[in-house]
């Protein structure tokens, strides 16, 4: 049977290897729908800032036509580099990423700009300035990692080091994170300070597609019987649930019960596209349910966290404000809005929602986008989950296919979290709206992981590893075809 | 690309059905913006504590509030610094104009009417571009139908004692006073000059100035209650304006015992051996028969046509009620009462029973308006840029047939003009006017006087006005609640005082 084997091996090859495997010389690729889209995308923000302007100053003119130019030049440069790289990626994320990272400029520009301020190089700098400087920062390490990465063997192959890493960093904000509001979140190292989780994320989904993909079939096909329940057998699903056990039980330390979510529902819903087991994601949902009630009897600022999303409007002037505040902006803005730049009413000169750049986003554009604003914003996150699930379903492989599943839903959950937080659905959480929320971690992970899709979505990669660095799983099939 | 779900790869079901997944909790957050966003946004975007709600009140100049005559009761001045703040015609309206303070928050109608009064109460459904307007503000005017001369007289008629006066057209449910005593002067909580001391001087203030007692007051409502027993009682049929019980002449001279607890009554020198129906033990007040009369009610059916004139919720009114009460509800017998004795007790007034004399005044509006109770209100017109939209009459609930109301109403004016009755209601009496009424002792159990309490109405035959006084400590219900009432009902009938 092996010897039967080997001689297919060559026949795949040219059809993995249609693609250069160097970046060789380059050969521009023209990608019309995306110029298109990113057109639409540039004139959508035109607009927008001429509205921002009308409702802020009055004047029919661009609001600060410095800033939108800057963006919107690096959003060009990043669609002239994956021209000229002249790979077959996928053409909507970027310019779905740029619309959503626009709004963000526009509402970063529209708010208080001392909500946020930074010395640079002796410049005292405000909110839309820093907001800028992530976003296209972010916009270059989408670009970067969509051209330049064409080999996944370094995430497949080392995905316990990730695992490793992901932990050291999380213990290491335990250790010298600084507190804000009874959560320790934010690692600071020198001038440079970020919250971990936001990039953690990241690795996890690294290194449960690895590791799903490598025992995928182990996972299906065999039974424990625990009861009424058929579970895969317990020695293969041990150290997956131990590194997430170790990874939820740190962000439990820390409070952080937006990312003890996020994890949540990323590792069960890959688990389940690894396994196909819904016994697996019902047990997950039973243990999620406990741990919530457990977690809300042990810590105070959990179950306060709980009692405000029961009833915010018990205490609408002390602990539910934020939340009462919020649903009264979506109020306001009704069926179309208000208008850029015409809403958030001020009292005694400061903006009724303290968190509305991080936490508070949507009740903001709610507002002043109305909810035909914040259904095209849901729908720009599904678009971009679409396009990653799509890239995951037409994957060469296991492990492509989780990552690319993985990294899609790492930001529609986290979209979904948030959004439900603001919305009264959920209790509310301090995740960001990927791309809108101010903040430069959330905004280089989540430009990460698009980074990492668009490099997913290339029709011609690198081959995979020779057989001797493989999964059992794939001998296993390859026998098995043969 | 290949499409969802024609991909071969063995992933591909799992991750449409994990796609769907998604889009349904993507559709549950679009539906809740469309809750907050749509549905609910009428009510969030009137709430006083709607942040552009605040932002108004503080540079927009309110509208008017204006009494039934049209008399100014509250409107706007500038500080020296130019900013606006609140002038009040007098303090007599404050239990119910309120105040709007931009340090110490609203009260009252202020409160109730914010986002109409600071002109943003525009209803986002039925006109979605207001807010696209370079002036989207549109302060609204109210008229009440309250009379600032019928307040002053009734806050007049208080004096010094702690009390509150009710009184409303029962035909319409129009409030025409509502008087609580002791008040205080919004004037000086509005005015930056004196805020500070004189919200502190309120709020330190034994004498609770700041409680509305008329809406918010709740009290022991004595012999007053006799009269829901008797809508009670007629309503459910379990009697009517004949019975006798062969007990009560009996039971007079030495009480009525009911499980070991004595009633007792303080008329049988006036009655004798007579056996009292309706008629005759309204007019002396005989706590024996409406014991007997609760008794032979039921517990439930006290409670059910309690309830159907407010009692146990929320009045539906333009300022904030304290919720009446017929039993504390605790109890396991039928409506929530721990036993007869209870029961018993409650029907003439002293159980677990706490009312409001808004309540009160609501009851005597039942049987002056033949069974039927009109929903009380205060404002009566809102007037803005479009026009005035007017508030009319509405029916609350039908509370028992017109025959039963009206032998009640004949029974409450024997209570007032019969030879027994009008010793226990002296002063109530509309000179030339048929007048009925009740009046109510209620005792408070120690040392303390009773509260008095009246409620009635006049004309008897066609009624135009409803009340209920009631007089904190003020004795039995003849020497203090009676005689307010009947000069008010005189002031509003013949528009002098006897």
């Amino acid at each position: 049977m092996t010897a039967d084997a080997l001689p297919e091996r060559p026949a795949a090859r040219p059809i993995r290897r249609s693609a250069p495997r160097t970046l060789g010389p380059i050969r521009p690729r023209w990608r019309w729908v995306e110029t298109k889209l990113l057109l639409i995308v540039a004139a959508a923000l035109l607009v927008g800032s001429v509205s921002l302007s009308g409702g802020l100053t009055g004047a029919l003119a661009l609001y600060d036509p410095q800033t939108l130019s800057v963006y919107l030049a690096a959003l060009a440069t990043g669609h002239i580099a994956f021209v000229l790289a002249g790979r077959r990626t996928d053409q909507i994320l970027l310019p779905v990423m740029g619309l959503l990272g626009g709004i963000s400029l526009l509402l970063m520009q529209r708010l208080p700009q001392d909500l946020v301020t930074q010395h640079w190089f002796g410049n005292e700098v405000g909110l839309a300035q820093v907001q800028l400087v992530w976003l296209v920062l972010g916009i270059a390490i989408t670009s970067v990692t969509g051209i330049v990465v064409r080999s996944d063997s370094w995430l497949r192959r080392y995905k316990y080091t990730w695992a490793a890493a992901g932990v050291g960093l999380l213990l290491l904000t335990f250790v010298f994170g600084s507190e804000v509001n009874g959560q320790r979140l934010t690692l600071s190292i020198g001038p440079f300070s970020g919250q971990p989780s936001e990039f953690l994320k990241v690795i996890l989904v690294v290194f449960l597609a690895g590791y799903l993909s490598e025992n995928r079939s182990l996972l299906m096909e065999q039974d424990t019987r625990v009861g009424p329940l058929r579970l895969p057998p317990v020695p293969y699903l041990a150290p997956m649930v131990a590194m997430w056990a170790i990874a939820l039980g740190i962000v439990v330390i820390q409070r952080d019960l937006g990312a003890a979510l996020l994890f949540f529902g990323v590792f069960l819903a890959m688990l389940y596209v690894a396994t196909s087991r819904v016994s697996l994601v019902i047990i997950g949902l039973i243990l999620f349910v406990l741990g919530s009630i457990l977690m809300a009897n042990l810590f105070d600022n959990v179950r306060e966290r709980f009692d405000i999303w029961l009833d915010p409007f018990a205490d609408p002037l002390g602990s539910g404000y934020q939340v009462v505040q919020g649903l009264h902006a979506f109020a306001r803005g009704g069926l179309f809005g208000v208008g850029l730049g015409n809403g958030l009413p001020l009292i005694n000169g400061n903006i009724p929602i303290p968190e509305v750049h991080t936490d508070f986003p949507l009740a903001a554009l709610g507002e002043e986008l109305g909810l035909v604003g914040v259904l095209a914003i849901l729908g720009l996150y599904l678009v971009l989950v679409e396009r990653g699930l799509r890239i995951g379903a037409a994957a060469a492989d296991d492990f492509r296919a989780l990552l690319a599943v993985g990294l899609a839903l790492v930001i529609g959950i986290q979209a979904f979290i948030i959004a439900a937080g603001n919305l009264k659905v959920l209790p509310l959480t301090g995740v960001t709206l990927p791309f809108i929320s101010y903040g430069g971690s959330s905004i280089i992970a989540n430009s990460l992981v698009v980074g990492l899709l668009l490099a997913l979505s290339d029709k011609g990669v690198e081959p995979p590893p020779p057989p001797a660095e493989r999964s059992r799983w794939d001998r296993l099939r390859r026998r098995g075809a043969a | 690309m290949a499409g969802l779900a024609g991909s071969r790869h063995p992933l591909g079901k799992p991750i449409v059905r994990v796609a769907v997944a998604l889009s349904v909790a993507f559709a549950t957050i679009a539906l809740a913006g469309g809750y907050w966003g749509v549905a609910q946004a009428p009510d969030l975007t009137r709430s006083p504590y709607d942040a552009a709600v605040i932002a108004a009140s503080r540079t927009v100049p309110r509208g008017r509030i204006l009494d039934r005559d049209g008399r100014v009761l509250a409107q706007n001045k500038r500080d020296a610094n130019g900013d606006l703040y609140r002038v009040y015609a007098g303090p007599t309206i404050s239990p119910v104009v309120g105040y709007a303070s931009p340090r110490y928050g609203r009260a009252g109608l202020e409160r109730t009417y914010d986002a109409e009064l600071s002109g943003l109460a525009g209803d986002p459904l039925r006109d979605p571009f207001r807010k696209f307007r370079t002036d989207p503000y549109d302060p609204k005017d109210l008229t009440l139908s309250l009379s600032y001369a019928l307040q002053r007289a009734a806050a007049r008629a208080l004096g010094t004692q702690r009390g509150a006066v009710v009184m409303l057209d029962p035909r319409t449910g129009e409030i025409l006073a509502m008087a609580s005593s002791p008040y205080y002067d919004a004037n000086l909580i509005t005015d930056p000059a004196t805020a500070e001391t004189a919200f502190k001087g309120l709020l330190a203030d034994p004498a609770e100035p700041l409680l509305p007692r008329a809406t918010l007051g709740r009290y022991v409502p004595g012999s007053v209650f006799k009269i829901v027993t008797a809508i009670a009682g007629l309503g459910s049929g379990k009697v009517t304006p004949e019975t006798t019980y062969p007990q009560q002449p009996a039971a007079e001279k030495d009480g009525l015992v009911i499980d070991g607890f004595t009633i007792h009554d303080g008329h049988h020198p006036a009655t004798g051996s007579r056996a009292l129906d309706l008629v005759g033990a309204t007019e002396v007040s005989c706590n024996i028969w409406y014991a007997l009369t609760g008794l032979a009610t039921g517990g439930d059916q006290l409670t059910k046509y309690a309830e159907r004139m407010g009692f146990d919720a929320q009045i539906p009114f333009d300022l904030p009620t304290a919720i009446s009460q017929v039993t504390g509800g605790k109890g396991s017998q039928p409506g929530g009462f721990s036993d007869d004795v209870e029961l018993a007790n409650a029907a003439y007034g002293q159980g677990e029973t706490f009312v409001t004399p808004l309540q009160m005044a609501l009851v005597a509006s039942t049987i002056a308006n033949h069974g039927v109770l009109m929903q009380p209100h205060l404002v009566t017109g809102i007037t803005g840029d479009g026009g005035t939209r007017t508030i009319g009459p509405t029916q609350m609930s039908t509370v028992l047939p017109v025959a039963d109301a009206d032998s009640i109403a004949v029974a409450m004016r024997a209570a007032v003009e019969g030879d027994l009755g009008q010793h226990y209601t002296t002063g109530a009496k509309v000179p030339g006017i048929p007048t009925a009424g009740k009046s109510g002792t209620a005792e408070l159990g120690g040392t303390g006087e009773p509260h008095s309490w009246f409620i009635g109405f006049a004309p008897a035959d066609a009624p135009t006005v409803a009340i209920a006084v009631l007089v904190e400590n003020g004795g039995r219900g003849a020497e203090a609640a009676a005689p307010i009432a009947g000069d008010m009902m005189t002031l509003y009938l013949k528009g002098t005082t006897p």
